[in-house]
This record gives structure tokens, sequence and C-alpha cells, in this order.
């Protein structure tokens, strides 16, 4: 009776044991096979003119996205230089200076909603707003768009990494007679830093990804644009363009841009990966 | 009440006709002090003397309102917004619960150690001219002078004098506990607010410390709180004796622990409770 128990009890246990395996295997295989079938496909397509010259039409020889590259780097650069420190300000705020307030739970809570919302949603919000009154799309448009991506993610890590900072430590700096925001900034967001880069770079690599809010508000352009209130070409839409035209060349293309923008996600959270591990183990 | 409280709220009684100025020899006056968590009364009704350049020691049970009495004196309750102090705490003629209280000079007066090591995530060095620089201008030679100081004083410099500029964090605790009170005795308190500063540490470092607050009372105004009644009787002059949340009684070390007045002072020290 009691052999049969444990014969069950084993049994079971191997059952949980292997079935968790077993999707855990398949979560990382599906990573592999999008590395493997990007790179298979894409990195044929990578060569001089893909990175330094314009897009041809179909059919001719020799053209590249350089136009896109440069413009994918411009809008995140943007998006970023706004997002990361109204994201961090405002983490700032419900941490620290806001703490305990009621306004601060509900700026918690209301982030949290904004990180949940579409982000095609967001791109057809800053048409909205920023596109059709402008009359024009642009890039700047497009980087608003992803700002608003960004802020609700910087705001969640920094306000993580803030809550981390034991009050002790906030408590030994007042004692001092250091002001309070001398705290927060010395002490604090000290303590804070790695993680807060960490979440930063995070956040990059997630917006570097996003594809849908700048359909309706940088649009594409099959030229060099350095203005930021015209139409500007970015990697991603190339690929969601040329991915979708029936022209093999253009296909191609397609691929390699996808190969280019998995690259560097993987490379870029690899890199925060390290930073963050390095850091915590001192 | 025994016979020293007496006599300070004699001497409170007559100086109150002229302006509430305290007899010189107390440092901190402790007027009818309540505090509040919410509303969970943490502190009721508590009177009682802060002797100038002398220890006092507050001790009781887990939970009697030691640490939270500490929190008033430098005010590093109000981090807090649900609690609250009511009463006075006489600081030079000044109440220091009072709006108008500056708090970065009154904390910098009324310097604070922690019951764990607090140092922040900067090297050594930097630990200690932190609080310094906010207060003078001081130039590089002055700080790097006054820093030597202060781990002098904390007989901390001999162990750290090489390693000036290593992380903080990379000390032993009771290392740590020491730049602490190095850090505190850096901006030149007069009071120094000491919250059960070696439980976290082992036999020996605690054995430091207690030398350490005992070479610092001779110029500081010390006020710790322990729940370790020999180190109580050890190292302090005088004796306040919290149950909860009421002042039981105040009185000169020796005559707490020898000849304790109130019935539950009695009980205490016999290890009936707490």
């Amino acid at each position: 009776m009691k052999k049969a128990a444990s014969i069950k009890r084993k049994t079971i246990d191997y059952i949980y044991k292997t079935a968790a395996a077993f999707f855990a295997a398949v979560s990382i295989f599906i990573l592999a096979a999008i590395i493997f079938e990007v790179l298979k496909r894409g990195a044929g397509a990578i060569n001089f003119s893909f990175f330094f010259h314009l897009p041809k039409p179909p059919g001719e020889e020799g053209g590249g996205i350089a136009n896109a590259l440069f413009g994918s780097f411009v809008i995140t650069m943007i998006a970023s230089l706004i997002g990361i420190p109204l994201g961090i300000m405002s983490a700032i705020y419900s941490t620290e200076f806001g703490r305990g307030t009621l306004f601060s739970r509900y700026l918690r809570f209301s982030t949290e909603i904004l990180s949940s919302v579409p982000s095609i949603i967001i791109g057809l919000f800053v048409y909205a707003v920023v596109v059709v009154p402008m009359k024009s799309f642009s890039t700047m448009a497009g980087a608003i768009a992803l700002s608003i991506i960004t802020i609700p993610l910087i705001h969640r890590v920094t306000e993580e990494m803030l809550l981390m900072v034991p009050d002790t430590l906030r408590e030994a700096g007042l004692a001092l007679g250091v002001t309070y925001p001398v705290v927060v900034r010395k002490i604090c967001l000290k303590s804070a830093k790695i993680g807060v880069i960490t979440g930063i770079l995070a956040a990059i690599a997630r917006i570097s990804g996003e594809t849908a809010p700048l359909l309706f508000t940088s649009l594409n352009s099959p030229f060099w644009n350095f203005s930021l209130l015209k139409p500007m070409a970015t990697a991603n839409v190339t690929v969601f363009v040329y991915a979708m035209s029936p022209y093999d060349d253009w296909r191609q293309i397609a691929w390699g841009a996808s190969f280019l923008i998995t690259a560097s996600i993987l490379l870029l959270t690899i890199f925060s990966r390290i930073l963050f591990k390095r850091v915590k183990n001192g | 009440m025994d016979k020293v409280m007496e006599n300070a709220f004699d001497e409170i009684k007559q100086e109150e006709t002229a302006f509430g100025n305290m007899p010189s020899n107390v440092e901190l006056m402790v007027k009818n002090l309540s505090f509040y968590y919410g509303r969970t009364v943490a502190l009721k009704n508590i009177s009682f003397p802060i002797y100038n350049v002398k220890v006092t020691a507050i001790i009781g049970p887990s939970g009697c309102g030691k640490s939270t009495l500490l929190r008033c004196f430098n005010r590093i309750f109000e981090l807090y917004s649900e609690q609250r102090a009511e009463g006075e705490i006489l600081f030079r003629g000044q109440n220091i619960l009072s709006k108008d209280m500056h708090l970065p000079t009154l904390r910098a007066k009324i310097g604070m150690i922690f019951q764990k090591p607090t140092p922040f995530p900067l090297s050594i060095y930097d630990n200690i001219a932190f609080g310094m620089k906010l207060y003078q201008k001081l130039s590089r030679s002055e700080i790097r002078e006054k820093v030597e100081i202060a781990l002098k004083k904390a007989a901390l410099w001999d162990e750290v004098k090489d390693k000036l500029l290593e992380p903080a964090t990379s000390l032993s605790g009771g290392q740590q506990q020491r730049l602490c009170i190095a850090r505190a005795i850096a901006i030149e308190p007069e009071v120094l607010l000491m919250d059960e500063p070696a439980s976290a540490l082992d036999p020996i470092a605690t054995a430091k410390i207690e030398e350490l607050i005992e070479e610092l009372s001779e110029k500081y105004t010390i006020v710790i709180v322990t729940h370790n009644m020999q180190q109580a009787a050890r190292v302090s002059d005088y004796t306040a004796f919290l149950y909860l949340g009421e002042l039981i009684e105040f009185a000169e070390t020796e005559q707490f622990f020898t000849n304790p007045k109130e019935a539950k002072s009695k009980e205490y020290l016999t290890g009936r409770f707490g």
C-alpha cells in the first residue's frame, strides 16, 4: 500500500518535471528558430550597399536602406531623449517626493495602464494630435509616439530600483541634516543607477522593435531626410513595406533589415544583462 | 518620581517664568510628549530631561516606544506621513517640534546612529565628507584633515587609512558602524542619538562601540536606546525606563539599577517580563 503510494507520487513528480522541461525547451527553441531563420535569410542581404545606399526601384541592382537605418537611429534617439527624463522624473516623484500621497498612487496606476495600451493606438493618438494638425507625417511625430511607449517602461524600472533603496539609507542621509532633494540625488539615485541604466537599455531595445506606431507618424521615405518635420524612413517600416511587396529583391532587403534589427536588440539586451550582473555582484 | 526628575522639573518651572530658558546642565527637555502612528498611541505624555555631556540610556521591553522616543529628537519620523508627535522637546530654549524649526540645522546639531550600519554607496572617504561639504565651504586639504580627525575620533583611522577610496560597504559590520559614528561627528553635532548601535554586531565589535561611546561621552551628550540592560548599566549616567509607551522611571543609572523606585522597574530588572 505504502509502496504503491510512493510509486504514484514519483510518477506524478516525473510527469511534472518532464512537462516543465519540455515547455521550457519549446520556448527556447522558438527563439532559436527565429534567430536561425532571420540569420539564414537575412545575412546574405547584408553588404556594403545595404548599409550605405538609398533604396532602388525593384529590379535594379544594389539598393540599400541607409536612410532607414539613419531614420531608426534618429527616431530612437529623440524618443529616448524625451521619454527617459520624463519617466525618471515621474518615478522620482511617485516614490520620493510624493510618497504616500493619493496623487502618487494614481500616477503609478496610470503608468501601468499606459504601458499596456497597444502601441498601434499610441500611433493613432499621435497621428490625431501631431500629424493631422501639422498636416504632415514627420520624424518628430514618430519620436513622440515612441517616447510615449518609453515613459511607463522607464517609470516602472526607476520606481522599482528606488523602492529597493532601503528607507534606513534615506533616514541616514536626512539625519546628517541633508535636505531631501540632495538625499534623493546623491544617495537614492546613486544606489539605483545601474538598475535604471539597465532599464533604459531594455526600453531602447523595446522601442527599436516597434513598427505599428511609426506607420501613422513618421511613415516612410525613399530619400535621405534630415528634417524633423518631414516623413522619415525607418528599418522597421521598411521591413513592413518590403516584406509585403511582390518583388524578390525587396523581400531580400526586408530579411536583411529584420536580421539587423534582431541582432541589435539581442546585443543590447545581452549587454544590459551583463552590465546588471556585473554591478549586482559588486 | 525620583529626586533627579523633581529637581529638573522645579528648575524648569522656575525658568519657565523667565521665558522658557533651560537650566544650563539640561541639553534637551522632553515635556508632555505623545506620539502617534496613525491612530495608535505609541508614547503617552512623557517628560524628562537629558543632561549635558552625559549618557542617557532609554531602556524597556520591545515595542515600548524606545526608538520612537529617540526618533523625535531629530524629527526623523517625519519621513513617514502617518507619524505624528505632540508636546514639546526643548533644545536651547527652542521647541524642536515646532513648525519653525529648520530641520537641516537641527539635524546637524543632533546626529543619529542607527541600529544597522547605514554606509552610503560611496567610498569610505566620501561617506565622511558627504555631510561636511554641505555646511561649510572647505578646501580639499581641510576636508581631508577633518575626515582624518573624525575617523580617529571614531577609532577607525588605523584600520582604514590605507583604503579610504574603497567602497564603504567593503568594511565589516563593526567597522561600518564606527564609520557611521565618524560620519555623524564629522559635522560637529552636540548630541548623538544612538538606536541600539551594537545590536547587529558581534561581542568584540560591541565592546569596541561601547568603548567608543565612553570616549565620546566626554564631549557629547549621548542618548542611547538599548534593550540590553547590562549595556545600559555599563555605558550610561542616566536611565529612562519605558513600558508600553509610558515613562515608568527616570533616574541616575546607578540608582536605577541598584535601587529602583517603581514596582514595574523592579519587575523588569529582575526579569519578570520584557
